[in-house]
């Protein structure tokens, strides 16, 4: 063979394992990568999700509308330690059905985080979840309208006070939760809410990201908002 | 005129299965056989795409909007639920401050010829819930495991059609062989047609 080949192809060979060991360290860099963004999203949801206490907590039965076979809601009673606030008490009641106990019976993605609950004075509760909830749930009629329908059926079982329910995502109004389900009107929860009188106020007013044109052409408040 | 709406399309792709099943292909595939019969039945039939473009939910319930006494069906894929199982569904409204009672509406009661666009459907829920279940008790008889009856939900793609409007979602593209959703086509061609005539039966015999 002339030399001149063999320096071309010792130059190849040279190439060829620069280029495997690059990949080796391309492979490890992108799972390291991967691994870090998973352990940011577990930190921040446990951050979010830190169970959420008050003075006048009492332990219920709590019913929880979770996944009973494919695309079916079956309530499912759990007790737990409930704020006799309506804003306390709905964030405490989704934070519980989002921390389903089997892959079985999730309706909604575990790495959602309720943001913020808002209950306006005439029973219009405003639930912000974050992006998970639109990013991870499976896209489909049926499974959009499983998801809309645990958190619609157990608010509507465990706090008596709300009247009808408006989902944002992060804060925004969006057409749909992943494609199919409209989000763009309200829920109908209680339409006969209980007469409960509604907990003292809490600090905290209605976010600036709230801007739902329904919303707004809600009458001025004649009560104190409550918000978190 | 019956607009058949295939679901998605271009950059959205709908549902994706692990084994290629791609919603907004099956759709289409879905469209175009039932179109095939509905047209051998004398239907006069439309599509809201016939390629891999995507229209707006605007652009596909205006193209209902043009016709009088259009039937909008639009075509889904799943991304769950049991392999070969099909439920219809019909708009529901919940209670908007700006929205009446929409169960209470009906064709007749339009005391306006103003139609809001976003809530144009709320004068043919109960319609669109007859068109659903007439489908619906057709996609029974041929898929095992499907619901008898039409199921309400808040589908985005039905809220501004001013016309009898369903969405027929098929489960699913988690199928492990592929080829096995293609092969549903011809069965839920034929049942929409049929579901279609039994509609349109019972129209003609409550205007009588």
């Amino acid at each position: 063979m002339p030399n001149d080949w063999k320096i071309v192809l010792g130059i190849l060979t040279v190439a060829v394992l620069i280029g495997l060991a690059s990949l080796g360290r391309l492979h490890q860099r992108m799972k390291s990568l991967s691994e870090n963004s998973h352990a940011d999203e577990q930190a921040r949801r446990e951050v979010m999700a830190a169970p959420v206490a008050t003075p006048t907590d009492v332990t219920v039965k709590a019913m929880m509308y979770w996944q009973s076979g494919q695309d079916q809601l079956a309530p499912v009673a759990v007790e737990l330690p409930l704020s006799a606030d309506p804003v306390e008490r709905s964030k405490q009641v989704l934070d519980a059905l989002i921390a389903q106990p089997t892959p079985q019976q999730h309706t909604l993605p575990s790495d959602t985080t309720v943001l913020g609950f808002y209950v306006l004075p005439d029973g219009t509760a405003v639930a912000d979840f974050s992006d998970a909830l639109a990013t991870e749930t499976p896209s489909g009629i049926a499974s959009e309208q499983t998801a809309v329908n645990s958190i619609v059926d157990t608010l509507k079982a465990d706090v008596p006070a709300l009247r009808r329910l408006k989902i944002l995502i992060h804060g925004q109004e969006v057409d749909t939760l992943a494609g199919h389900v409209d989000l763009t009107g309200f829920f109908d929860l209680n339409t006969a809410p209980s007469q409960a009188p509604i907990a003292p106020a809490q600090t905290g007013n209605i976010p600036s990201t709230v801007t739902s044109p329904s919303l707004q052409k809600t009458p001025p408040p004649t009560a104190p908002l409550h918000g978190d | 005129m019956i607009v058949l709406d295939p679901a998605h399309g271009g950059t959205d792709t709908g549902a994706r299965g692990e084994t290629g099943a791609i919603e907004k292909d099956l759709v289409l595939d879905y469209a175009r056989m039932a179109r095939a019969e509905l047209q051998s039945e004398g239907f006069h039939v439309i599509m809201t795409r016939d390629d891999d473009s995507n229209p707006s939910y605007a652009d596909r319930a205006a193209m209902a909007n043009s016709y009088r006494n259009a039937i909008f069906i639009s075509l889904h894929v799943s991304s769950t639920g049991s392999f070969g199982t099909v439920r219809t569904y019909y708009y529901e409204f919940g209670s908007a401050p700006n929205v009446p009672a929409a169960k209470t509406a009906g064709p007749t009661e339009r005391t306006t010829s103003l139609v809001p666009w976003d809530d144009a459907q709320l004068t043919h829920v109960g319609a669109s819930e007859r068109l659903a279940g007439a489908i619906q008790a057709q996609l029974a008889l041929r898929f095992s495991g499907s619901p008898a009856s039409a199921t309400p939900a808040a589908v985005r793609e039905l809220r501004s059609v001013d016309a009898p409007a369903v969405a027929i979602e098929l489960a699913s593209v988690s199928v492990k062989d592929p080829n096995s959703l293609a092969a549903e086509a011809g069965p839920i061609a034929v049942a929409i047609a049929r579901g279609l005539q039994s509609f349109r039966t019972a129209m003609s015999a409550g205007a009588r």
